[in-house]
């Protein structure tokens, strides 16, 4: 604990020991459950609980269909403004450090970035019906 | 600091026996589950170093994102017939020799580099602050830029995943059949 | 500088003008408008750079070296050229007329950085902006499966390339420390040589062999060369390829040079397979397209020899050999998608019905082979003379110029076919005036650029 106790000032890797820790908790407390469950629970397989369960109604056809190409159009778009965002990050640290330049600076892409959003909207790319 | 070590060690044996299954499973849908463990040890890599803000971006960005694309992609596809073509003995043997030549050549220089002790003291290189200051200074140029190579995806998202009216595609055919 | 933002702001602008004109007509002709801007942009940077004093832009990010401009200004000149040829073929291929031209001025903006960059961080965005916006025109003909299956393999196979690029890039960079190409050269002259710098520049070679398709990393190129539309093929095998040589030469120049004795050998010997495989498969070829592409491989076979040269001549050469190769493949494409039948067949009798068309092909075929009094053969002989100057590789230069007169039996088929052979050739679109026009003062580019090479040469 001494470790966690002196490095509380500095900024280093150990200040997400507990984080860390938090993490393997969770998931550790998860997954044991699921073993355990898994492991103690009674198991009756019988041909009616052996098959897919589909809200009751007998189970057609292939789970595996193609799907629209509507859904990978959003998320791709999702995806640029998504890094687009992650940019911001470092910028809103370091706001009044870079002043009125970087503010033009990210002015500058941010424009860049609502042509492509106008061209995406005016070209229809986020009409779902068509 | 032997919990780093220690730290160090796991991770990279996660991030490479990860990495061995994306390619070694047969399974596409295995592959991209893989992959996205890979990126979270490579984001505890990160954190090793000190780079918290690359950790938080690579697990948003591509063990959220860019992975969610593969799975549609995955699913895009029709994976009902396992039509993955063989490859013949030949080209097999003529690939495992080349990559086995270039794996060498990698090892050798690596093994002979005066590579440095990994330097294990913090810095602050990787700080969310003093990223955003290289990078809105120095690096400036590339951070607009990169704006160019974002538009053309946009594009290329609308060229090539948008249907194409109707109306073009029959008068299209109707061209055909005038022909 | 000026050109890399008026070419962005020419790409926005016609991303707009689709939405807002149906009119495909006046979208070409307003793209026309903005390349015949650019070229006068580009020309404006050049006459304000002085020749001797390269500026250094952005923190050292660009170095606007007279040359990098002066290939600028070639290249541009030669868009130009492939708009005024080819913008009625690019209204063909599909709904998006503006989105295409926006995505080559995209292209353009690539093209610049690989020519001026001077830190490995903006050579990788060059290429990537370079690429991206190619692979989306590669699958542009959406009713056609070959142009959705050349864009998904150029994508997958460019995008491992890139991966490659990226791990040579992180080597290069552990050895030397620092992105800086020219502040690079110090670190790697030290005697105390990082091997990590020497599989670095291997990755790099690998990544460079790939996107010039360079043999044995040229597989995708028939299949995508093939697949594409014909209008963009003409552009990807052009414009892109001598971009791509051009940032090829201008890394291993400027940073690499010193080390000359690890790699030369390496790229001689791809150089060597790139030229053998070149020539000899298209020998092979039925269709005039896929033909078209293996020679592609056969001529960045003679453009690898000026990143061999490490000397002062080498620019001269790759800037001559970029300029000849383009128009005339330009020119050729140019007739090509006038045809409907791409195979030599279709080429039977064309001198009879089309006695212009027949002509200029015949000339921009001679360029391609190297016949004297066209650029063809003075880009020829400026790279060799460039290897041959550095004073080593003969046998080489002898393999080459053995393999040129190979490249002769498959460029003379189409001639063969065109004035000796009986038949009536189909033409899919009508030949213009405006078109003719524009065919001969291609074809008297050609010309000019062997008879008077001074023209295009720069001070280096």
């Amino acid at each position: 604990m001494d470790v966690l106790m002196l490095s509380a000032e500095q900024n280093t890797p150990f200040n997400y020991f507990p984080i860390a820790l938090q993490l393997v908790i969770a998931v550790g407390f998860v997954v044991v459950m699921m073993l355990v469950s898994h492991l103690l629970g009674p198991k009756r397989k019988t041909e009616d609980k052996l098959i897919n369960f589909e809200s009751g109604i007998p189970s057609v056809g292939n789970a595996r269909q193609p799907m629209g190409i509507k859904y990978f159009l959003v998320a791709i778009l999702f995806v640029l403004f998504d890094v687009e965002v992650i940019f911001f990050y470092p910028y809103a640290v370091n706001f009044k450090y870079l002043g009125k330049e970087g503010f033009l600076e990210v002015v500058l892409f941010v424009a860049f970035f609502l042509c492509g959003f106008i061209y995406i909207v005016k070209r229809g790319a986020l009409e779902w019906e068509d | 600091m032997e919990l780093y070590d220690i730290l160090f060690w796991v991770l990279s044996a996660i991030a490479v026996s990860c990495a061995l299954g994306v390619i070694l499973s047969r399974n596409p849908v295995n592959s991209v589950l893989f992959l996205i463990l890979t990126f979270f040890a490579i984001s505890g890599h990160y954190v090793l170093m000190n780079a918290q803000f690359l950790a938080i971006v690579n697990i948003i960005v591509y063990a959220g994102a860019i992975m969610v694309l593969f799975l549609f992609v995955i699913m895009l596809m029709n994976l009902n017939a396992d039509v993955e073509p063989q490859k013949g003995q030949l080209v097999q043997l003529a690939g495992v020799i080349s990559g086995g030549i270039l794996f060498l050549v990698v090892l050798a220089s690596i093994k002979t580099a005066k590579a440095e002790i990994m330097d294990k003291t913090s810095t602050d290189i990787g700080l969310i602050s003093n990223l955003g200051k290289v990078l809105f200074k120095e690096y400036v140029l590339p951070f607009e830029i990169s704006s160019v190579l974002f538009l053309s995806a946009m594009i290329g998202a609308i060229v090539i995943g948008k249907k194409e009216e109707v109306k073009t595609s029959a008068t299209a055919k109707m061209e055909h059949v005038s022909e | 500088m000026k050109a890399i933002i008026a070419t962005t702001v020419f790409g926005v602008i016609m991303m707009f003008a689709g939405l807002w004109v149906n009119d495909k007509k006046s979208i070409a002709g307003l793209a026309t408008f903005l390349f015949a801007a650019l070229l006068g942009v580009t020309i404006w940077d050049l006459t304000t750079t002085s020749v001797n004093s390269p500026k250094s832009l952005f923190n050292d990010m660009l170095r606007s070296e007279h040359y990098s401009l002066w290939f600028n200004t070639i290249m541009t000149g030669c868009s130009l050229l492939y708009v005024l040829l080819m913008g009625k073929e690019v209204q063909k291929v599909g709904k998006y007329v503006s989105e295409y031209f926006a995505l080559i001025f995209f292209i353009l903006c690539g093209l610049y950085l690989l020519s001026m960059y001077n830190n490995l961080l903006m050579m990788f965005i060059g290429i990537e902006i370079l690429s991206i916006p190619q692979y989306i025109l590669a699958g542009s003909d959406k009713r056609n499966l070959k142009s959705s299956e050349a864009s998904l393999k150029y994508f997958l196979m460019g995008a491992f390339s890139t991966g490659i690029l990226l791990m040579g890039i992180t080597l290069l960079y552990g050895a030397a420390r620092t992105f800086n190409i020219t502040e690079m050269v110090t670190l790697m002259h030290s005697d105390a040589l990082n091997p990590l710098a020497l599989a670095g520049i291997l990755f790099i070679m690998i990544a460079f062999s790939f996107k010039v398709s360079a043999a044995p990393m040229h597989m995708w190129t028939p299949d995508v060369y093939d697949g594409s539309p014909t209008v963009f093929t003409a552009f990807m095998a052009t414009v892109v390829k001598s971009a791509a040589f051009f940032a090829f030469l201008r890394l291993f120049q400027v940073s690499f040079n010193s080390l000359s004795e690890h790699w030369v050998m390496v790229l001689a010997i791809i150089t060597a397979a790139t030229l053998l495989v070149g020539n000899v498969t298209a020998v092979f070829q039925q269709s005039v397209k896929r033909m078209l592409a293996y020679s592609s491989i056969a001529q960045a076979g003679f453009m690898l020899f000026a990143v061999l040269a490490v000397n002062a001549v080498a620019w001269q050469g790759i800037i001559i050999y970029a300029v000849a190769y383009s128009v005339a493949t330009i020119g050729i494409f140019a007739v090509l998608v006038k045809l409907k039948d791409y195979t030599y067949d279709g080429f039977n009798g064309l001198a009879q019905r089309e006695p212009l068309l027949a002509f200029v092909t015949t000339i921009f075929l001679f360029s391609l082979a190297g016949i004297p009094l066209t650029g063809g053969f003075m880009a020829k002989y400026y790279v060799l003379l460039a290897v041959v100057q550095q004073g080593q590789l003969m046998w080489l230069v002898i393999f080459a110029l053995l393999m040129a007169a190979i490249s002769v039996y498959y460029y003379f088929r189409v001639i063969i076919a065109m004035y000796f052979k009986a038949g009536t050739p189909e033409i899919s679109s009508p030949v213009t005036g405006g078109d003719k026009f524009m065919l001969v003062v291609t074809c008297a580019l050609v010309i000019l650029l062997g008879v008077l090479p001074q023209l295009f040469l720069t001070k280096v």
